[in-house]
């Protein structure tokens, strides 16, 4: 293994070009990220023609790269905005914004730096050393019976945080699941929720959805608060945290490295579910459950080394099995075909040079989150300071290109303030908008696993239970809701006003 | 009645609405899939039917708790949920607010990104609070500027160009523009 990196490590920086690339993807990663409006998957869609004038390794391990630091940028505006920059990130939001109005955003972002370089590394080491053994193992136990359990699981745990009640909190996955079922169904093919729209017929783009849901959705709250005379500007505090202040989180990283790890494994579950389980599991685990939200910082490390833990890992189903884990990694499949290769267990014996620059990019990727991180994070939060009515009109802008590149759809663009005007109505009544986006992201997920899983054990529920990993997953879900649905029987915690 | 009130009553109604509009809806896709036996409906009306449930589930909770946050929930947002009453004058900026990027998004297909774009961000720092006329169009002009040299001028981001005239014309002349400016290779 050590040589093969020490290989992968001199071919990425014994030639010029590919240095300046890895350079541009961890700046572009970190600066798309990090930028409200705008995610690595904007940079990513309007690189992604130009990456066939590239070499098959060096566009690849561009998109590696950006996947890496992009990860880690979108906490930066999850934290300072409550907008994250990516769906892996809004679990951060919970308790990094707070942070941020409590005047201390530096050590929201140090954690997130911190924790996010730390899951992110020791992903990128596990994956090079089993990448081949754990995807075998992956082949004979993950199937769709148990990709499905771990999306049910996924949505319990999405539910049981967020909304004012479990109840709104299921409301809000239950609505994203419906909006997932727009377009063409999985198995069939056949046309669905199309309403007479043509362009309705490859489905609701899950960018727009996201971007409006969270970057627009804030920016009329905001804008709410400003027009009624209650906004008020976050104060800026740079104040980094101290190592013994991270130390206390150690067994919280080491936790949320294992659920990072094992969500990005599967095929299209990827870093968002492993954000959401990161912090559930922080919350679940905590002495002080009821400081999660208003300002834990525990909330922030636990998401961002869980969704950056599953960066690595989600390579293993992509180079190893040929499947992608997300929007990312699926336009990192379109790159191995743009130069005639299929992703899958022959690159490793095709390409070994390729993966092993990825490889290695992806560590080095990691490492600089570190260094870069720190100044750019110092940089960003000077946004801080720019009033309101100048950062909304460049934040809807960007979201508004964001949509729109994606697909080359107006339409898009007009989903994604429509969601906006819904995510600001949704908010209001205290529905769960993390809720929605996971529901809209695993719907389609859900449901073609759902299917497999069915016509795998034609239709009998007994054989389908008696997998072990799948029913665990499916009890884990059950006693997650059923938790949460007793809590709501319990007593009244705060009255509203209104009541 | 218990503690429900007239807005739970509204959300119940809404989503009501979506469930019958989503469940006739669904009947225009109604058909066997030989492969699956579900078919195509399978899975929407099973989300449909827990919407239902869900919707009682949240009308009893109001039933007896009211607005009263229920115990034990992490990552709620602050938003003043319910809280806010508006007078008319602030419910209709309020609703300009969310009204004029709806807007532009609707005038990108006719209008263009080029044309529509700086109208949006002088009216949208108008209506966010910006009143003195020289801020704006600064503010307009430079926005508009680093949006340019980004997204068109190094990135060549394909953005809509509109389709009506003048509109469509002034995209073209921004896209000839660039064009001229990428050939003079000053570098």
């Amino acid at each position: 293994m050590l040589e093969n990196f020490i290989a992968g490590s001199a071919a990425l920086f014994g030639d010029p070009f590919t240095i300046a690339i890895f350079v541009f993807g961890v700046i572009g990663g970190m600066l798309f990220g990090a930028i409200p409006g705008v995610s690595m998957l904007t940079l990513a869609a309007i690189l992604l023609p130009f990456t066939s004038d590239l070499e098959p390794a060096q566009g690849v391990m561009l998109f590696a790269v950006i996947y890496c630091t992009g990860t880690y940028g979108g906490a930066i505006t999850a934290i300072l905005f409550n907008i994250p920059g990516a769906p892996e990130n809004a679990p951060t939001a919970f308790d990094g914004y707070p942070m941020t109005k409590q005047g201390r955003a530096g050590k929201a972002v140090g954690a997130a730096v911190l924790c996010s370089a730390i899951g992110g590394i020791s992903s990128a080491l596990v994956m090079m050393a089993a990448t081949e053994p754990l995807a075998k193992w992956a082949i004979r136990n993950i199937g769709p019976p148990e990709i499905f359990a771990l999306v049910f699981f996924g949505l319990a745990v999405a539910s049981s945080v967020g909304g004012r009640t479990i109840w709104k909190g299921w409301l809000s996955v239950l609505l994203g699941l419906m909006v997932a079922t727009i377009g063409q169904d999985p198995v069939g093919g056949i046309e669905r929720y199309n309403f007479g729209f043509a362009d309705l017929a490859a489905g609701i783009a899950f960018v727009p959805a996201i971007l409006g849901f969270f970057a627009v959705s804030e920016i009329f709250v905001q804008a709410e608060k400003k027009v009624t005379g209650k906004y008020d500007a976050p104060p800026v505090g740079m104040s980094f945290p101290t190592i013994l202040e991270l130390w206390r989180y150690k067994i919280a990283v080491v936790r949320s490295i294992l659920v990072g790890f094992f969500c990005g494994i599967l095929p299209g579950i990827g870093a968002t579910l492993a954000a959401f389980m990161g912090y559930g599991e922080a919350v679940r685990w905590s002495k002080d459950k009821k400081s999660f939200g208003k300002g834990n910082m525990e909330g922030v490390i636990s998401s961002e080394t869980a969704n950056n833990a599953a960066t690595g890992a989600a390579m293993i189903p992509l180079l190893a099995l040929g499947l992608p884990g997300g929007a990312l990694t699926a336009m990192m499949v379109a790159v191995f075909q743009m130069h005639d290769l299929e992703p899958g267990p022959l690159v490793f014996y095709n390409s070994p040079d390729l993966i092993w620059i990825v490889f290695a990019a992806m560590f080095y990727a990691n490492l600089s989150i570190l260094i870069i991180g720190v100044m750019e994070t110092k940089t960003i939060m000077y946004l801080l300071k720019v009033p309101f009515q100048f950062l909304a009109p460049m934040i809807l802008l960007l979201a508004s290109i964001g949509s729109y590149i994606g697909r080359g759809l107006v339409l898009d663009v007009v989903v994604m303030f429509v969601a906006g005007i819904l995510g600001f109505l949704l908010r209001r009544s205290g529905y769960s908008i993390p809720g929605i986006v996971l529901g809209i992201i695993l719907g389609k997920i859900g449901e073609q696993n759902f299917a497999q899983g069915m016509q795998m054990v034609h239709y009998d529920l007994v054989t389908y239970f008696s997998r072990p990993i799948c029913t665990l997953l499916i009890l884990a879900g059950v006693l997650t809701l059923g938790f949460s649905i007793y809590q709501a029987f319990q007593g009244i915690k705060q009255k509203s006003p209104a009541s | 009645m218990g503690k429900l009130d007239r807005p739970h009553l509204i959300e119940a109604g809404v989503w009501f609405l979506f469930f019958i509009v989503f469940f006739i809806a669904s009947f225009e896709f109604n058909q066997p899939i030989e492969i699956y036996k579900f078919g195509a409906t399978g899975w929407p009306r099973t989300i449909l039917l827990l919407l239902l449930l869900v919707m009682f589930g949240n009308m009893a909770y109001a039933y007896y708790q009211g607005h009263a946050l229920q115990q034990g929930r992490v990552g709620i947002a602050d938003d003043e949920a319910e809280k806010t009453s508006y007078d008319r004058a602030t419910f209709l900026r309020v609703v300009t607010a969310l009204g004029v990027p709806f807007l532009y998004a609707i005038s990108l297909k006719p209008v263009g990104f080029y044309a529509a774009t700086p109208f949006f961000i002088a009216a949208i720092a108008f209506i966010f609070g910006e009143h003195k006329l020289k801020n704006i169009l600064l503010v307009t002009l430079i926005i508009y500027m680093i949006i340019m040299i980004i997204f068109m001028v190094i990135l060549n981001a394909p953005l809509p160009q509109g389709n009506t005239s003048p509109f469509y014309d002034f995209s073209a002349f921004m896209l000839r523009m660039n064009t001229k400016w990428q050939q003079l290779e000053l570098w």
